[in-house]
């Protein structure tokens, strides 16, 4: 733990091998992307806090038994998605409590994430969005099918590439294009049925 | 360190949860590739097989189906074995999207390269010979496909189409014999001016299967007769020296 400053440095794929050496790396790898996947979860789900922190542990006890496949090809934050993700559909299976509600988009930083959602999946320049716009937008989120909420939220909220969704969902990328194509479509649908007029 | 980091490092010790070994995932991505790669010979076996048969299928029986050109297809398209290709390309494509990057893959290009990879693999057992001592064994050996093929011989049973087939049950004279059907009505058949193919020699139980003509009720004029098991690789015809097909049963 002494060393911390020099592990700051160290690429995701360094952290790998030491924390396969010495388990006490791993805490820096946790680290690293426990607030992304946190949020990925919230954005996703609608469980609560508590069950959200014991998500996350699973998930992460998850990577680490699994370092070893980890495969260089990948981006180690692809990777730690993918573990995420099949987690998430896991506990879908076991509780249903998969699809998110108005509340799970409720975070205040989201709000940027909306805005810069709203120019890039409509195509039109949203420098600003109302508050009253944002709860709209999220209200038509979350009553997008499962399949293509998850991919909009990959792409524009957690800033994915169409390859790195592609390895998140194994699925080929021209498959991930068109699903967002699609699922862009459909949330213009559902925001016009969520007066969302002035935004498209 | 943050509360989270902490409580997870705390757990994974507490527990003590340890990586699972590299040889773990060697092992599964290894079965994986067997399996796929075995999916794709079987499929080249499949392949090869029904190469052989689409080879030595009865083409030349087309002028006798006019009435039906889906019975003519049946007869010839060698549906158990592109069957048999299918579900192992559904086999070789299931384990190949379980590949470590197979996913990447469109699921049409992954089928195709299937399909693909199958066809050369079985280009190559039709050219060892290795079809040609399957299909018998096949043909013993299970049941369902003796019976499938038993059905599609059942375009023999269509003497008003010209088809015919049967058992010899009587050496009439050196240009008449008996048979016995498949439904079991006696024929007299004509075998004057008859090609036998397949080095056949007439004799008493022989199954023969006959192209030609009705005359009466229950005469038959035979243009060609072919042995009932078998199809061109086994009933080539009898060649004289000068290379002509030669009648055997012909008065000199």
């Amino acid at each position: 733990m002494d060393k911390k400053p020099s592990y700051e440095t160290m690429s995701d794929e360094q952290l790998v091998q030491l924390s396969l050496k010495d388990q006490n790396s791993f805490y820096y790898l946790i680290e690293r992307y426990e607030p992304k996947i946190l949020r990925y979860i919230k954005r996703i789900t609608n469980i609560s806090p508590e069950e959200s922190e014991d998500l996350l542990q699973e998930i992460f006890i998850k990577v680490y038994r699994n370092l070893n496949r980890f495969n260089r090809k990948l981006k180690f934050s692809s990777w730690v998605y993918r573990i995420a993700h099949n987690e998430i559909i896991n506990q879908y299976r076991k509780k249903k409590s998969y699809s998110a509600t108005i509340d799970s988009f409720a975070e205040n930083d989201d709000t940027d994430y909306l805005a810069g959602f709203i120019g890039e999946a409509l195509d039109i320049d949203n420098d600003y969005i109302s508050r009253e716009n944002a709860e709209k937008v999220r209200a038509a989120l979350a009553k997008l099918p499962d399949k293509y909420r998850e991919v909009l939220i990959l792409r524009y909220f957690e800033d994915q590439s169409y390859r790195e969704i592609s390895d998140i969902l194994r699925k080929p990328a021209g498959t991930v294009a068109t699903l967002i194509n699609r699922a862009k479509s459909k949330f213009r649908k559902i925001a016009k049925q969520h007066q969302l007029e002035n935004l498209i | 360190m943050t509360d989270t980091g902490q409580k997870i490092l705390q757990k994974i010790k507490e527990d003590n949860v340890r990586p699972y070994p590299k040889s773990r995932f060697l092992f599964r991505r290894s079965v994986i590739w067997t399996v796929f790669f075995l999916s794709i010979l079987l499929g080249s076996v499949a392949c090869a097989i029904a190469m052989f048969q689409l080879r030595h299928a009865e083409w030349d029986l087309y002028q006798h189906f006019s009435h039906s050109l889906i019975e003519f297809a049946l007869l010839v398209i060698p549906i158990f074995w592109l069957i048999f290709l299918l579900g192992f390309t559904g086999f070789a494509y299931y384990y190949f999207r379980r590949t470590e990057q197979g996913y990447r893959y469109r699921t049409v290009w992954i089928i195709s390269g299937s399909i693909v990879l199958s066809i050369i693999g079985g280009g190559f057992l039709y050219t060892t010979g290795l079809p040609e001592k399957l299909e018998p064994i096949f043909f013993d050996k299970v049941p369902f496909y003796r019976e499938w093929q038993a059905r599609k011989q059942r375009v023999w049973m269509s003497p008003a189409q010209g088809l015919l087939a049967g058992r010899i049950t009587k050496m009439i004279s050196g240009r008449k014999i008996r048979i016995e059907d498949l439904q079991g009505n006696y024929w007299e058949v004509d075998i004057v001016d008859t090609i036998w193919r397949g080095r056949l020699k007439p004799a008493i139980n022989l199954k023969i299967k006959i192209l030609g003509h009705t005359k009466g009720e229950s005469g038959f004029v035979a243009t060609e007769i072919r042995p009932w098991r078998g199809q061109g690789h086994r009933m080539r015809a009898f060649k004289g020296k000068g290379g002509h097909e030669k009648n055997l049963l012909k008065p000199k």
